[in-house]
């Protein structure tokens, strides 16, 4: 596939399939490529997903979600055997991935069912930007007869809160849009803070949305817990230290990093360390933040 | 090297001379006579082992009549012994130990001299006993030992009375070494260079052991009807022993003794002597080579990733060697930044890391562990080194990084940990006084800056005053952000995996 195939295969993903999350779209862009190369080795066949990889993060997309959820793939597919020909091989390669993708699909339905039960009667949640794992939770348990609230920020600037303010008011849930410079007037309120991550990082904390880390702070600050509901394959193999170490490609997309002065952009993500977050909730089951690298240990080493 | 000289050091001694050697300090012990009587009584012991060595050598017959008069000389003693008993209880325990000791001394001069009659190229030993001999003599007539001993108890802290009892074994310099007869050479070397803290840092106090150990192997003949193997396992006990009476081993050490021992009980039995021998060294190379210096690489290239082009301010405390690779690939990379090295008394060691990075050319400022809160404001990152890693996620280091790593929290600094995997540790410990080592308290009261003398000088004769000085202290995991390994950057909480995954590895 050439680059603009990639580019286009990809995008139509996201635009059309809304549930899609990004990581999951450039699996499928993946397998696609697989599907369809005509390579004749399977370094070259490697090298060819590799490049496939980096075409996708220099779109104008946050790049975090497709980083892991690509690195998982190739090495979930490549623990295969691959001493047989290569027609073998490419279909083993297929079928490995199409497993993958199974189960990721499957992951989202089983954070819902353990993340549902948290959600108890009269309670009132408040929630960052949009994800798709915190409202289909939030649908769950509304099905489930539960009575609750759910406190919804605007998140500047794409204003994605806007749009899960209407999904939301669409299951018929009883929800409040706020500012997000009301956060902190609003914490009180709330029982808890349900958020979606856009990658989990070793160290057990987050990056997400910008604006989450404020969240959490403030969270602690009231002695709220701070939930973040994920799918395993955001995991990724990274250390920031802090906001400053997080990589510029995860921060500002591809158009700014070229064009602007990275001091005056504002960020697209910040990271939230493991001391602010009460419990992960995955498909690996419910973990506290220091199981994480735990994880990642076994996933990688 | 030849046969005589196994007789000194890793001892070409058969069972049968080894036992008549018991059985004469045995001997010794009993007889309650006057101290030149045991002296006379030593050389001639001294005397009848020289026999038994070349009856050694003769066919069996000789041996049996050997066994016959040991056996005669046994009983002797053991009536000689029903006699004294009651005088024997007379003494006091103090009074016992001092005569064994004088006694084992002679028997050790007696030794050394035989052995320069039989001129066994020994160099270490003989010098380290030359050195010692006349300061035992001066000791050992007059009483001083008992005093000392009463002074001492009087200035243990009493909170960490229990770090005091390891103490005791080498009390004295000169007492350092007694009847080692098993001990290499090479680590009685070791062993004056670790209590003298020639060598100090666990890297460095592993890679000697390590060399020394390598000597060991090479130098080590079997002596007949024993399985090399087999034998080294008991002779390095005695030499670890050794060692551990030096000064405690460091968690280091004893992780790569655990893997050499391990490796050793894995060699086939089948092969000969000079087979196991390539293979034991290849071990500890590979060790060497795989587990501490491949690991320092591949640390050095993370937190290399971690530094920036320029513009960061990184303060470390102590001296550590990993960190001093860090820092000198990272300038060598052309990365633009300053350090501070932050330095406590009495160790220093500050002073070395520092030589060493301006002389690279690398930036520097040089400050006590006191003003810390003054520069900590500036600094970008805090590195760290390690004695070890704990299992619960402590990191037990140099005393005062627990208080760097405080000040660096409170400011909140990034700190990292630097440290290799074979300094992991299974230990738990979540204070510094429960497992510990106390320093040389002398060290306290001299100040190589200060004019006047240290009103601490007199303390020795101050009943009130007691100093202490401790050498390790442990970090709680919440205020280090990420332990760098050679596996990858982890937080602190994840030591435990990462020794499942290095047991089921060695499984």
């Amino acid at each position: 596939m050439e680059e603009q195939k990639i580019k286009q295969y990809f995008l139509k993903i996201i635009k059309e399939e809304e549930d899609v999350s990004i990581g999951v779209a450039a699996i499928r862009t993946l397998l696609e490529i697989i599907r369809q190369s005509k390579s004749e080795t399977v370094q070259e066949l490697e090298l060819i997903l590799k490049d496939a990889i980096n075409i996708m993060k220099n779109l104008n997309i946050p790049v975090a979600g497709i980083t892991s959820g690509c690195e998982l793939f190739l090495r979930f597919i490549t623990l295969t055997t691959l001493d047989a020909s290569l027609k073998e091989v490419r279909a083993r390669m297929l079928e490995r991935g199409q497993m993958f993708l199974k189960k990721l699909n499957e992951s989202r339905n089983k954070i819902v069912r353990i993340a549902s039960d948290f959600i108890l009667d009269g309670s009132s949640i408040l929630t960052h930007s949009r994800s798709r794992v915190v409202l289909q939770t939030l649908i769950e348990a509304s099905k489930q007869q539960r009575q609750f609230h759910v406190f919804v920020t605007i998140s500047a600037p794409d204003d994605s809160g806007k749009h899960m303010h209407k999904d939301l008011e669409a299951a018929g849930i009883p929800c409040t849009i706020i500012l997000d410079s009301a956060i902190g007037y609003i914490m009180e309120q709330v029982n808890f803070i349900m958020v979606g991550a856009e990658s989990v990082v070793e160290s057990g904390g987050i990056v997400n949305k910008v604006g989450s880390y404020t969240m959490a702070v403030c969270a602690k600050e009231m002695k709220k817990p701070f939930y973040v509901l994920t799918e395993s394959f955001k995991f990724t193999r990274l250390f920031p230290l802090n906001q400053t170490d997080l990589p510029a490609e995860y921060k500002y997309n591809s158009e700014k990093r070229k064009n602007i002065d990275l001091q005056k952009a504002h960020p697209l993500v910040d990271y939230t360390p493991p001391s602010y977050i009460t419990l992960l909730f995955t498909d690996l089951g419910i973990l506290t933040p220091s199981a994480i690298s735990d994880e990642l240990i076994k996933l990688y080493l | 090297m030849s046969d005589k000289k196994g007789a000194v050091g890793p001892d070409g001694l058969t069972k049968k001379e080894r036992r008549a050697l018991k059985v004469q300090a045995k001997q010794g012990e009993g007889n309650p006579a006057p101290v030149e009587n045991k002296t006379q009584d030593n050389k001639k012991a001294v005397a009848s082992e020289k026999d038994v060595k070349k009856i050694a050598d003769t066919p069996v017959l000789a041996e049996l009549s050997e066994k016959e008069k040991r056996k005669l000389e046994w009983q002797k003693k053991l009536a000689e012994q029903n006699v004294s008993n009651k005088e024997k209880e007379a003494l006091s325990k103090a009074e016992l130990k001092h005569k064994r000791r004088e006694q084992q001394e002679a028997q050790r001069l007696a030794k050394a001299k035989e052995d320069e009659s039989k001129k066994v190229p020994v160099k270490v030993e003989v010098t380290v006993e030359k050195e010692k001999s006349p300061l035992k003599k001066v000791g050992s007539p007059v009483k001083k030992p008992d005093i000392k001993k009463n002074v001492k108890s009087m200035q243990k802290v009493q909170l960490v009375q229990h770090l005091y009892c390891e103490d005791q074994l080498k009390s004295e310099f000169g007492e350092l070494i007694v009847n080692y007869k098993n001990v290499h050479p090479a680590f009685i070397r070791l062993g004056v260079q670790y209590s003298t803290k020639t060598i100090l840092g666990s890297n460095a106090r592993c890679l000697a052991l390590l060399s020394a150990l390598k000597h060991l192997v090479e130098d080590l003949h079997t002596p007949p009807k024993q399985e090399y193997c087999r034998y080294l396992e008991s002779v390095l006990q005695t030499c670890t022993a050794y060692l551990q009476n030096c000064r405690p081993l460091a968690v280091s050490m004893v992780n790569a003794l655990r893997h050499f021992k391990l490796q050793l009980t894995h060699i086939n039995n089948k092969l000969s002597d000079n087979e196991k021998k390539a293979m034991l060294i290849e071990v500890i190379e590979i060790y060497i080579n795989d587990d501490i210096k491949k690991a320092g690489d591949a640390i050095s290239l993370r937190v290399n990733e971690k530094i920036n082009k320029s513009g960061d301010v990184i303060l470390t405390y102590g001296c550590s060697s990993l960190i001093r690779k860090i820092l000198l690939e990272a300038h060598s990379e052309g990365k633009d930044f300053e350090v501070i090295v932050a330095d406590g008394r009495p160790l220093l060691e500050g002073r070395e890391l520092l030589r060493r990075l301006v002389q690279a050319g690398i930036r520097c400022s040089y400050v006590l562990i006191n003003s810390l809160s003054c520069v900590m404001g500036n600094v970008t990152k805090v590195l760290l080194g390690a004695h070890a890693l704990l299992t619960n996620g402590y990191v037990m280091s140099r005393i005062g990084t627990a208080q760097v790593a405080l000040v660096a929290n409170a400011f909140n600094k990034p700190v990292l940990v630097c440290c290799e995997t074979y300094k992991f540790s299974e230990k738990v410990q979540t204070d510094s006084f429960v497992h510990n080592e106390i320093g040389d308290e002398n060290a306290l009261s001299k100040i190589d800056t200060a004019q006047d003398q240290s009103p601490l000088i007199a303390f020795k004769e101050n009943s009130k005053l007691m100093p202490l000085t401790l050498l390790y202290d442990v970090t709680p995991p919440d205020m280090v952000t990420a332990v760098v390994t050679e596996l990858a950057i982890l937080p602190c909480t994840s030591v435990p995996v990462v020794l499942r995954i290095n047991a089921n590895e060695v499984n």
